[in-house]
């Protein structure tokens, strides 16, 4: 009977012209937005290399350029890695890290990149809940479910086998998408995405984070086409679920985020972090007139002198790193109490929690790039700091002979890489959250199912 | 019967009974929608989605004009800056430190808190001399780099099309489910009238509730924001509203569209809600890659490195050494090749630029071929936040850096004092020029794309609607 009942639903779900002009529209979508996602990390790739050629050439004792690594898969989720800058200056005057470019990309702002979590976020979603809202109230409307339920038969077998039925043909059409997409990905971008085991393993775990955020909409579906009676009723109670936690909450929480708990602009803080730098540096400036003074009336030797210069340097360096970097840090916590608020009241939406795992998947997310500033401050006080004022000791400046090679030789920035374990640590919660929704669903669906008035 | 209906005066009466009856046809369309709860919950949600994202973003334009005025106090913040001269009796050394001045970053515009469209992309620091650097984009929250601004115009896209589609998607296939659908066509009456008095029930239902909904939302910003306070401000929310009913009127007729080719109501819906997400979700975003595809740009950092190697070959040539890898490329230019340099870094800045503003305009009439995209790309126009006024942003600082660069080779043929003078009075002269919002009918010239092909869609859908209800089954 589970296997009569499995087989009707699929049947009945592969015949239906929902599917097929769905297939339609993704046979047509997949390969278009792989192809041009694909072409448009080839470009940034190439950019990358020019970018780091001219940047090593560019450093020098006093400042460098850091790159932020690309992500291997940032063809399949773009997630926030266009919008955030990609390069840090450092210098050793300052103790802020700007980033000192960024391209325009004016179009983002309208209509957003179309990448695989779209295709799988949105629109399959919504193929789900086509799917599943005349799962029950349908079958009352056209009366088998009388003549289903008349069989020897639990009811929850019906359910289970239903849902089976609809989730088995979702995985298939999952499964084709994601294979669809890497092969136009890896076939055009001219062999800029490789398929190493480690970028396979993640593409395996994001089918698998997919078809759970799925499940998640086909038990919303059947939840809700078993607690009515008609299956138009159904269709637009699911859709207006699926609009407000697919397409408006996700947009509006930051925002909403951001008008409870205010964090001073860009510039106010920038303007404090300046207005500080200038004091510490006005304040240094008069301490070398004095140290100057004294020592030419000490009649002291030049070579004695540059090392009282440096020490004094050093002390002055280390000042300011400390009273910038709290200003830099108080303002960090509050963004990311922002940050957090935002997330606490979005993250139940299936599609932002996709997002937040899809971006500790592929390095794209906004976690991932926290965690590179923090890499990028580790960087500048424990290599970059040491070896410039290391330089710069070296040096003789009164012997005006200019250092022909007073250039940093500093390695490149290892990203923070974690394994794939530290991967699925970081996307523990979201995940966690989608199961609990998953698993509460079914058994709401279950239960409403068990006391389904047939008639 | 026809020589009844070709007597004048009867046909006079006939003709008026009719306009009687078909103006019930929309009526009791109406009244329909306001009995099944349909017009209150489309007046609910449109008025608290409309007035949430009016909070939200008004309160996102008060961040950024903060920004923008903290960026011009920053710009009357000394500079300091200083050198120590370490003088002893066996030789010298100084040291240096400085702090400039902050470039300027351009004011938001005030109806980005209705439309933000490309308005965020522009709050970031421009210097402009010799060469155009822009710095990194500041100041959005960055979760929200996932997901669309749910300004006005995205919650408009996505409402006002799905009720639209509500309201008309079952007036055909209910009345047939009903059976009433043949008692109204016994009647004298045409079936392009009942279609056309049809649409305009269902168009009435949607715009009655958009109407009321976007009033308050403007009342709000008027009254807690103080946004929208001069007539030409309130032309442009009237444009707004014109741009959006018409939208929405599109979305009535692809309803009533679905509604002639479908026999089931079930049917309808489920069909409407893939057409809907096609050509509100899909279609647009499709045009504007099909557009990026089209016309590839080269990326900032690629122009960068452009203006690396011109400033290399340059100097290579003017030592006359072959070219190494190791060649620092920072070195002085002379004076009599700076001008040679000057002229081939603007004429990639302005093919860079050049081709940012041609993808733009590129990927505005794709899209504008579609409903949705047109919708996007009107609404933002109108509010002067879209591809024209970004592309004059723009044009804004190619005039900036000509200026600059005549100052700069000026400076050579005057004494150095008088030279200097001359170069910080136009680099004054250039942070000072602040982008002004597009004058209305620019707004509306630069829209018009979009109302004319909204206008097509909505004519050819209805007349589409028409034919086939024609041959519609009623049985």
């Amino acid at each position: 009977m589970f296997r009569t009942t499995f087989r009707r639903e699929l049947l009945e779900a592969i015949s239906s012209s929902t599917l097929i002009s769905a297939l339609v529209v993704l046979t047509i979508l997949v390969p278009l937005s792989a192809y041009i996602q694909a072409r448009y990390y080839q470009r940034v790739f190439e950019n990358y290399a020019i970018r780091q050629s001219i940047h090593q050439t560019e450093n020098s004792s006093q400042a460098m350029v850091l790159l932020r690594p690309l992500p291997p898969l940032l063809p399949f989720f773009n997630g926030a890695y266009d919008s955030l800058p990609d390069e840090f200056r450092l210098r050793s005057d300052s103790a802020t890290t700007n980033p000192p470019s960024g391209d325009l990309t004016p179009l983002d702002w309208l209509f957003p990149k179309i990448d695989l979590s779209f295709i799988i976020g949105v629109l399959m979603t919504l193929l789900t809940i086509l799917l599943t809202h005349d799962t029950v109230a349908g079958d009352r409307e056209k009366g088998t479910l009388k003549l289903i339920l008349a069989g020897p038969i639990h009811r929850r077998t019906i359910l289970a086998a239903k849902l089976t039925g609809v989730i088995l043909l979702i995985t298939i059409i999952l499964i084709l998408t994601v294979l669809l997409y890497t092969i136009v990905v890896t076939g055009f971008s001219g062999g800029t995405v490789e398929l190493s085991v480690a970028n396979l393993s993640v593409l395996a775990l994001l089918i698998v984070v997919s078809l759970l955020v799925l499940i998640v909409i086909a038990a919303l579906g059947v939840v809700i086409s078993a607690s009515v009676r008609s299956s138009l009723v159904s269709l637009a109670i699911s859709t207006s679920i699926w609009i407000i936690a697919v397409l408006i909450l996700p947009s509006l929480g930051p925002y909403i985020a951001s008008s409870f708990k205010m964090v001073s602009t860009f510039e106010a803080a920038q303007r404090d972090i300046d207005l500080k730098e200038k004091e510490l540096m006005q304040e240094e400036l008069s301490e070398h007139r004095k140290i100057a003074a004294d020592l030419k009336a000490q009649q002291i030797g030049v070579e004695s002198a540059w090392q009282r210069f440096l020490e004094l340097r050093r002390r002055w360096m280390e000042r300011r790193n400390e009273e910038i970097g709290r200003l830099v840090k108080e303002r960090k916590k509050l963004i990311r109490d922002q940050q957090d608020f935002a997330r606490r009241i979005s993250l139940f939406s299936p599609y932002v929690a996709f997002k937040v795992v899809l971006g500790s998947l592929c390095d794209t997310g906004v976690e991932n790039y926290d965690e590179f500033l923090v890499a990028v401050e580790l960087y500048r006080q424990q290599e970059f700091l040491p070896e410039s004022f290391d330089l710069l000791s070296r040096q003789k400046p009164w012997l005006n002979a200019a250092n022909p090679d007073d250039r940093l030789q500093l390695r490149p920035l290892q990203a923070p890489s974690p394994d794939l374990s530290e991967r699925q640590t970081a996307a523990a919660w979201p995940l966690s959250i989608l199961i609990a929704e998953m698993i509460i669903l079914i058994i709401v669906g279950v239960l409403r199912f068990e006391r389904y008035d047939v008639r | 019967m026809n020589n009844l209906s070709e007597s004048p005066f009867l046909r006079k009466q006939t003709m008026g009974r009719e306009g009687g009856r078909t103006w019930l046809i929309a009526k009791k369309e109406v009244m329909a929608n306001v009995r099944n709860f349909k017009t209150p919950l489309a007046l609910v949600t449109m008025t608290l989605l409309l007035l949430i994202s009016a909070h939200v973003l008004a309160l996102d334009y008060r961040n950024r004009l903060n920004n923008w005025s903290v960026n011009q106090i920053r710009q009357r913040d000394p500079a300091i800056g200083g050198s120590v001269m370490y003088e002893l009796y066996d030789g010298s050394f100084s040291h240096r430190e400085g702090a400039g001045r902050t470039p300027p970053i351009q004011p938001p515009q005030p109806f980005s808190a209705i439309v933000k469209g490309m308005d965020g992309e522009m709050d970031r620091i421009v210097s402009v001399s010799q060469r155009i650097v822009f710095g990194a984009r500041q100041g959005e929250p960055a979760t929200s780099a996932l997901f669309d601004p749910p300004d006005t115009s995205f919650v408009m896209k996505l409402l006002v099309s799905l009720f639209a589609l509500m309201f008309s998607l079952d007036t055909i296939t209910r009345e047939k489910e009903t059976g009433t659908l043949r008692a109204m066509l016994a009647q004298p009456i045409r079936r392009w009238e009942l279609i056309l008095y049809k649409s305009l029930g269902a168009s009435i239902s949607l715009l009655a509730p958009l109407a009321i909904a976007f009033t308050c939302e403007i009342v709000y910003l008027h009254l807690a924001h103080g946004l929208i306070s001069n007539r030409e401000d309130i032309s442009r929310v009237l444009l707004i509203f014109c741009l959006a009913s018409l939208y929405g009127v599109v979305f009535v007729q692809i309803g009533l569209f679905i509604s002639t080719i479908t026999t089931r109501t079930k049917t309808a819906a489920t069909t409407a809600l893939l057409a809907w997400a096609t050509i509100v979700l899909v279609l647009p975003n499709a045009a504007v890659l099909m557009a990026k595809l089209l016309t590839p740009t080269p990326s900032y950092n690629q122009l960068n490195a452009r203006l690396y190697e011109a400033r290399k070959s340059v100097i290579q040539k003017e030592s006359g050494s072959p070219p190494t890898t190791r060649a620092l490329p920072e070195g002085p230019v002379s004076r009599q090749a700076l001008p040679r340099l000057f002229e081939i870094e603007r004429q990639l800045t302005d093919d860079y630029l050049a081709s940012k503003k041609d993808q733009n305009r590129q990927a505005k009439i794709f899209a504008a071929l579609s409903p949705a995209g047109a919708l996007t790309f009107g609404l933002s126009d109108i509010s002067s936040t879209g591809v024209d006024a970004y592309n004059s942003y723009l044009e804004l600082f190619r005039s900036g850096r000509d200026v600059m660069l005549d100052a700069l080779k000026r400076r050579f043929e005057l004494p150095p004092q008088a030279g200097d003078k001359l170069v910080r009075e136009a680099r004054e002269m250039v942070a000072n020029k602040h982008r002004r919002a597009e004058l209305l009918g620019a707004s509306f010239r630069s829209s018009l794309i979009s109302i004319t092909s909204l206008f097509i869609w909505a004519v050819l859908l209805g007349l589409l609607a028409c034919w086939r209800f024609k041959r519609y089954d009623v049985r």
